[in-house]
């Protein structure tokens, strides 16, 4: 299937607060539903919102819980500048899912006030993308928030960045065993949303992969 | 989700965090009674074992004022006949240690098992201590799980071991062993109800002093030869055969990272997986050396291990070659991984890595130099910095800014020491800001000020808030006043009307604890009405004495949760632009991460999703700027 042996590697990145531990327990569900092996290598601990936050997910028959540098299969981002973050862990022209968010940190934004003659801009998502270009070409990017509102609920951002994991022709779970796990674990007033933004994220990536 | 599955009562096989797996192991070990004090990464131990109690209803659970407290009351249970366990991350063992010390002297009657985390790379801790030495120096056996389901099976043998031996047993883990998510299979879950003793059926004697610890300590000699001859035998101590005579001897995560890093060399050394830390099984090892030239020992922080294989290959194979931190090839800081063990590897066997990561480490570092830090910060809504920030007023405004020695604690306040803040002088170990200020009391001509959260004051500061009292000491201490041990978790502390899963539990009152004690005088404040809490500071600060300020205002993630079961919905802010100048107090003096600038005018914006409606930054703003979103509509 991929590089290493049988297994195949996702690095889930993005910012406290995002939600990236419901999308690792989605994937996992849906993973193990289909008798799939799994194992992951999270981070927890400081509480704080707002830090950048990863885990990473193997599936198959991974070893360690620790995705070795240039080995994840694919990255799937909630924030757009965390996709970089982690760039190391990304195998040449392996899949970035990514979401145009950005978040700016506290520090970016200081040093954008601080600057008198204002040549300091935000980071943009286009010199994001300029940059994992140089290690991928295939990068979907998604503007995630635009889809979840299309979907008819502003929170399932989440749910359009997993539709569009499961349009990836190389992802090891049918799309549809992971439609189940999303609407299973979503809050069950979301579900009908959920579902509409799982659609219009697999729609985006799957049309994203073709081009 | 997987708490579904720690209840399951049939066999089958998960998907569980390996802090999930213990507590199920625990659980098919039929533990009675658990206590626990928070840190990361055991935490969700604690916070598992709360979340299902009201579905067992068969075990007693407390979360203790601090992890001595914790070890304590398990072995007062295991005393009373009843299994039980507790977990604390690495340092809470040094809180704990005291009492161990004299618990492995004793002995204990029911299954009694504590299981610690290192923390390599100290991702969430003050140092990367090396916990391994307490097994060893305690005379305690210790064992080593590597996978969630190893997490499982070792913390019911745990409870075997202890039960036999009558002895505590530490299961020693790693960040990346007790954050690791895997399949576990489970056992049929076979719980009996609870029941308490009798004394008299269950008694025995447990002190220990002079002649009886003389003793003591010939019978836990006889006791560790006797465990360590059970561990030639067990299972968890394996060896996976190889080729070649270059072996690998490793524990814990280590051993995967070193399967995958052969895999990928396509290479097959045998490898000694050591489940046991204390005793090591001695003749096993021994065997297992006379068999190689080489012997790569992989295990992070201290040599450990690698000290004790030498020491036994001197007798069976001196001429054995050993690769490890003392010949150069490991470190003795940094957490390992496939790559970093994979590197050692090739060198050893004149092969060359599967992936040159070097080239993809330096790649990734060039493509990041765009990339703007993203450091730890308080929540959007955090009291604490509302309340650091009108401390950095008062301080202004006294003039006294290099005047001042500041000592700080453990907590989401430790952040202090970071911007906007930076300034913090110390901050060592929960409650160690005020023994420190004590001696910086009688040593400098400054005013020395302390702070200290909720959870840190009933872990271990009282003895040393006591002490400064009774000195007379002059000394303005902090209380930030959050309602819950934030850091970790938001979990309840003797501060909270609530014990683990929500039992009721008496709060301890703050204000007459301080009043009983003697303190000169005792200021609540705000930190929302941020402006409002710089007088009552400054005076704080002014006075002679023992003077103590409370800020009281719950976590804002513990207070967004309560609102949310009330129904209530968060009123975020918004800035309005007519009204702001441009000044940027919010930016430059708050960093708060719901604000940011609007690169079209130059005016602060407030990110709706972000923001926690707290108005600390209309407390900041010069000119008001910021108001709630209703105001304005
Ligand atoms: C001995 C020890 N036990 C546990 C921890 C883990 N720990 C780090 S911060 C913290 C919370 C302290 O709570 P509190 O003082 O109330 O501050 P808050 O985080 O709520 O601001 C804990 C328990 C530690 N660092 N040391």
């Amino acid at each position: 299937m991929t590089e290493t042996g049988k297994t195949f590697n996702i690095m889930f990145a993005g910012v406290g607060g995002q939600g990236l531990m419901l999308l690792s327990a989605i994937l996992g569900k849906a993973a193990v539903d289909t008798g799939l092996r799994v194992m992951t290598g999270e981070q927890h601990g400081l509480s704080q919102r707002q830090g950048s936050i990863y885990v990473h997910f193997r599936i198959g028959d991974p070893i360690s819980p620790l995705i070795p540098y240039g080995r994840a299969d694919m990255m799937i981002a909630m924030e757009a500048s965390e996709a970089l973050r982690y760039i190391e862990y990304l195998k040449e022209d392996g899949v970035v899912i990514m979401s145009n968010r950005i978040m700016p940190s506290v520090t970016e934004t200081e040093r954008v006030v601080l600057d008198k003659q204002k040549k300091t801009k935000y980071l943009t998502v286009e010199q994001i993308v300029e940059r994992l270009k140089q290690v991928t070409k295939n990068v979907v990017l998604l503007d995630s928030l635009a889809l979840a509102i299309q979907a008819g609920n502003e929170r399932t951002e989440n749910s359009v960045l997993i539709g569009a994991t499961a349009a990836c022709k190389d992802f090891p779970i049918p799309a549809e065993e992971v439609r189940k796990a999303v609407l299973a674990l979503v809050p069950p007033k979301t579900v009908d949303a959920n579902s509409k933004a799982f659609d219009l994220g697999r729609d985006a990536g799957g049309a994203c992969l073709e081009s | 989700m997987t708490v579904e599955d720690v209840k399951r009562v049939d066999k089958g096989s998960a998907l569980m965090l390996a802090n999930e797996a213990v507590v199920r192991g625990a659980l098919e070990a039929d533990v009675k009674v658990v206590a626990f004090y928070p840190g990361s990464p055991t935490s969700e131990i604690l916070d598992t074992f709360g979340e299902v109690l009201d579905h067992f209803k068969d075990y007693k659970m407390q979360i203790a004022a601090n992890e001595k407290v914790a070890l304590e009351t398990v072995a007062g249970a295991s005393m009373a006949g009843q299994r039980s366990f507790t977990s604390m991350k690495s340092v809470g063992m040094n809180v704990a240690s005291d009492s161990m010390y004299s618990i492995a002297y004793t002995g204990l009657n029911a299954g009694c098992v504590c299981l610690i985390a290192d923390d390599p790379y100290a991702h969430s801790s003050q140092s990367e201590q090396d916990g391994r030495y307490f097994g060893m120096t305690a005379y305690v056996p210790m064992i080593e799980p590597c996978t969630a389901q190893e997490a499982l099976d070792m913390t019911k043998w745990a409870f075997e071991i202890s039960e036999k031996h009558k002895t505590l047993v530490i299961i020693r883990t790693t960040t990346r062993v007790n954050h690791q998510r895997g399949m576990v299979n489970l056992e049929k879950l076979e719980r009996t109800p609870f029941k308490k003793n009798k004394w008299k059926d269950v008694k025995g004697q447990y002190f220990t002093v002079g002649s009886v610890a003389r003793a003591h300590k010939a019978k836990l000699l006889e006791k560790s030869a006797a465990i360590q001859s059970d561990f030639e035998k067990t299972n968890f101590n394996f060896i996976v055969p190889g080729d070649g005579n270059v072996g690998i001897l490793t524990a814990g995560v280590n051993f995967l990272h070193a399967k995958e890093a052969m895999q990928n060399l396509e290479i097959k050394l045998p490898i000694f997986k050591l489940g046991t830390l204390f005793p090591l099984p001695e003749k096993k090892i021994s065997e297992y050396l006379k068999s190689l030239s080489t012997l790569i020992v992989i295990e992070e922080l201290t040599p450990y291990l690698e000290t004790q294989i030498a020491a036994i290959a001197k007798s069976v194979n001196p001429s054995l070659n050993i690769i490890g931190k003392k010949s150069g090839h490991f470190s003795e800081m940094l957490e390992y991984n496939v790559s970093i063990v994979e590197k050692v590897l090739a060198e050893v066997l004149d092969k060359k890595p599967s992936i040159d990561y070097d080239a993809v480490l330096s790649k990734a570092e060039g493509l990041k130099d765009i990339l703007p830090e993203r450091p730890p910060i308080f929540c959007p809504g955090c009291p604490h910095r509302g309340t650091l920030w009108s401390f950095r007023q008062a301080l202004q405004q006294l003039r006294i800014r290099d005047d001042i020695v500041f000592n700080n604690d453990i907590g989401c306040y430790s952040m202090a020491f970071l911007p906007p803040n930076e300034f913090s002088d110390s901050m060592l170990a929960m409650g160690a800001s005020l023994g420190i200020s004590a001696g910086m009391e009688m040593s400098l001509d400054d005013k020395v000020i302390a702070m200290v959260g909720d959870s840190t004051l009933y872990h271990a500061a009282l003895p040393g808030i006591v002490n400064l009292i009774h000195h007379n000491s002059n000394v303005t201490l902090f209380v930030l006043d959050n309602s819950v041990t934030a850091m970790t978790g938001q979990q309840f502390n003797p501060n909270s009307p609530f014990d683990a899963g929500g039992q009721p539990a008496r709060k301890i009152n703050m204000e007459k604890l301080f009043e009983a004690l003697g303190a000169d005088s005792i200021t609540i404040i705000d930190p929302y009405e941020t402006r409002d809490c710089i007088g009552p500071i400054k005076e704080a600060i002014e006075a002679d004495g023992f003077n103590v300020i409370i800020s009281r205002r719950e976590c804002a993630l513990y207070g967004d949760r309560l609102k949310k079961q009330a129904g209530e919905k968060i009123i975020p802010s918004e800035n309005v632009k007519d009204t702001c100048r441009g000044i940027y107090a919010c930016v430059k003096e708050f960093y708060c991460p719901a604000i940011t600038i609007d690169e079209a005018d130059g005016k602060m914006i407030i990110q709706q999703d972000l923001c926690d409606g707290c108005l600390e930054c209309r407390q900041v703003c010069p000119v008001d700027a910021p108001q709630h979103m209703e105001v304005g509509k």
